[in-house]
């Protein structure tokens, strides 16, 4: 150990044994023991972290084995480009933490900051492109548990709840389970649900239509309080192309006048979770009958819920199209454009495969559970690696003091490891 | 301490380095394969064998990632058999952890959490909400 040290400092003066690095503690022998009392203690760190990820796989494993079907459903809303870009990142991350540790060994002082920083800025690249990702679902409202409440119904149709409010929609529409929904006997607004059995009608049929005479419309609360939405929506053509979202109206002669209503049936998809005694019965998953509005860009709808009154319905119009602007009579059977846009390949191939089978909330639980620790793993490591570009602008690492560069690698290299696991068990399901 | 790679495989450290230096060559050809096998797993993932086997395909490209990430960009390869005692330890008992989880799962009821084909049955018993 001839080479490259720093000069002792005072206090490291009586311990001529310790030659080179004054960061080598006195309590121990050499430079030697220290490097090998830490890595034992980093290999024991990362034991330890194997047993504390392996209870997320437990899970994500379970449910696979138990409900493989809500998988393959599932992964389609992730994109695995994205999936595929933060595993490359994190590779090429990993290969600058370990020439980071080769270059400390060798006292290559700038290459090794250098690495560190090309490792920091690829930790930062992750964390973007994992915000983009989460950013994503947070807006769809594709996330874990009673959150789950995503943009898709069945066949092919696109209905919105009153939860979403969905990027690149053009109109949004607003669904009131309380007010909404329309008792078909009585023709009375009420609270609460219908069964298939009393509609007559298959769910998976894209947009059908309950019979059901609509008599007013109203806008409460924000802006357009009180104001009654007369304007029907223009008629639209039965089995138009899903993906067309945009050209639902514009390819129409007839231009709605915003804000508009039509009668709506309420697919399956939606149940409130968020009630206990609805979720016990099984009432919050029956598809409904209600009023959908749809707004124009820059209507103002924050705010705004939605009350109908209803008439007695009449006699279900057999394959009957009612004129849009007549406002009066059975409505018939009509489809449900889609108001909103589909933004990855994946979410269009979810249109056709109907709604999402049972548990599907818990795919995204054990999605944003694994990724997510995953995720303060690597800005932890974004931490620790700036520490170490400090201490390397510094020249505080030398070849026989360089312990901290190998066992901060070590740990970026368990955060790369767990990634490669989650990658094709989360984005690449078949 | 320019001649470190030399002594790669040196069991006396005192006099050249504290560890195992990985050559260029070595961490090179270990990333590069691991960017190949990225592909190669999105790759497989279109093409249709059958979900099992697709699934199996995954694991074994993702287990000969992390072996290589194990062997030599974490130097287990080089490192003191010791380490690779502690880590296997820890595979082999988050191992243990799934089996018998496993093999316990199926005593148990299956919970409806979010189903809206077939609702639960209403409860019955003392405990039952009267309607």
């Amino acid at each position: 150990m001839s080479a490259a040290h720093e000069p002792h400092s005072a206090e490291h003066g009586g311990h001529d044994d310790h030659h080179g690095s004054p960061f080598i503690q006195h309590h121990y022998d050499d430079a030697q023991h220290q490097f090998d009392s830490g890595k034992l203690g980093i290999w024991l760190f990362l034991a330890q972290e194997v047993l504390f990820f392996s209870a997320l796989f437990v899970a994500y494993i379970l449910f696979r084995v138990h409900h493989g079907e809500m998988y393959s459903y599932a992964h389609k809303w992730l994109q695995v480009k994205f999936g595929a870009i933060n595993t490359a990142v994190l590779i090429f991350s990993s290969l600058t933490a370990a020439w980071a540790v080769r270059a400390a060994q060798r006292g290559e002082k700038n290459l090794l900051i250098a690495c560190i920083a090309v490792t920091i800025g690829c930790a930062l690249t992750f964390l973007g492109i994992k915000y983009i990702e989460y950013n994503h679902k947070v807006h769809e409202h594709i996330l874990f548990g009673k959150y789950f409440d995503p943009c898709v119904s069945p066949g092919g149709s696109e209905l919105l709840t009153k939860h979403n409010d969905c990027a690149g929609t053009k109109s949004t529409i607003e669904w009131s389970k309380a007010n909404g929904a329309i008792d078909l006997d009585t023709g009375n607004a009420t609270k609460g649900c219908f069964s298939v059995a009393d509609l007559d009608l298959d769910p998976h049929t894209p947009g059908v239509q309950a019979d059901c005479e609509v008599s007013e419309v109203q806008g409460e609360g924000g802006t357009g309080a009180g104001r009654a939405i007369t304007a029907r929506c223009p008629e639209e053509k039965v089995g138009e192309s899903a993906g067309e979202g945009e050209g639902g109206h514009e390819g129409h002669a007839e231009a709605p006048h915003f804000p508009c209503w039509r009668p709506a049936y309420q697919p399956a998809v939606c149940p409130d979770l968020t009630k206990p005694d609805a979720k016990l019965a099984g009432v919050g998953s029956q598809p409904q009958v209600g009023i959908l509005v749809e707004y124009g860009d820059d209507q103002e709808r924050e705010g705004i819920s939605i009350k109908a009154t209803c008439k007695k319905p009449g006699k279900p119009a057999e394959g009957v199209d009612a004129g849009a602007s007549t406002g009066g009579g059975g409505l018939g059977h009509k489809a449900i454009a889609p108001v909103h846009e589909l933004t990855t390949h994946e979410e269009h191939e979810l249109e056709s495969l109907g709604p999402p089978p049972p548990n599907t909330n818990m795919f995204f639980s054990i999605y944003f559970a694994m990724t997510g620790l995953h995720g303060v793993h690597v800005l932890v490591g974004v931490f620790v690696f700036i520490w170490l570009l400090i201490r390397a602008v510094k020249g505080q690492f030398t070849p026989d003091y360089f312990g901290p560069v190998d066992y901060a690698a070590l740990y970026w290299h368990i955060v790369d490891l767990i990634w490669i696991f989650l990658f094709p068990l989360l984005y690449l399901i078949h | 301490m320019s001649n470190a790679d030399s002594h790669a495989h040196d069991d006396h450290h005192d006099d050249h380095g504290l560890s195992h230096v990985a050559s260029a060559k070595t961490l090179l050809a270990t990333g590069g394969t691991l960017l190949v096998l990225t592909i190669v797993t999105v790759l497989a993932t279109k093409i249709d064998f059958g979900a099992n086997i697709n699934l199996a395909i995954a694991m074994v490209i993702a287990v000969t990632k992390a072996t290589l990430v194990i062997l030599f960009f974490m130097h287990l390869r080089y490192d003191k058999l010791f380490h690779t005692v502690v880590f296997t330890s820890a595979v082999l008992a988050a191992a243990l952890f799934v089996g018998f989880t496993l093999m316990d799962t199926s005593q148990y009821q299956q919970t409806n959490i979010w189903n809206n084909q077939s609702p639960p049955l209403a409860p019955v018993g003392p405990h039952a909400p009267t309607g």
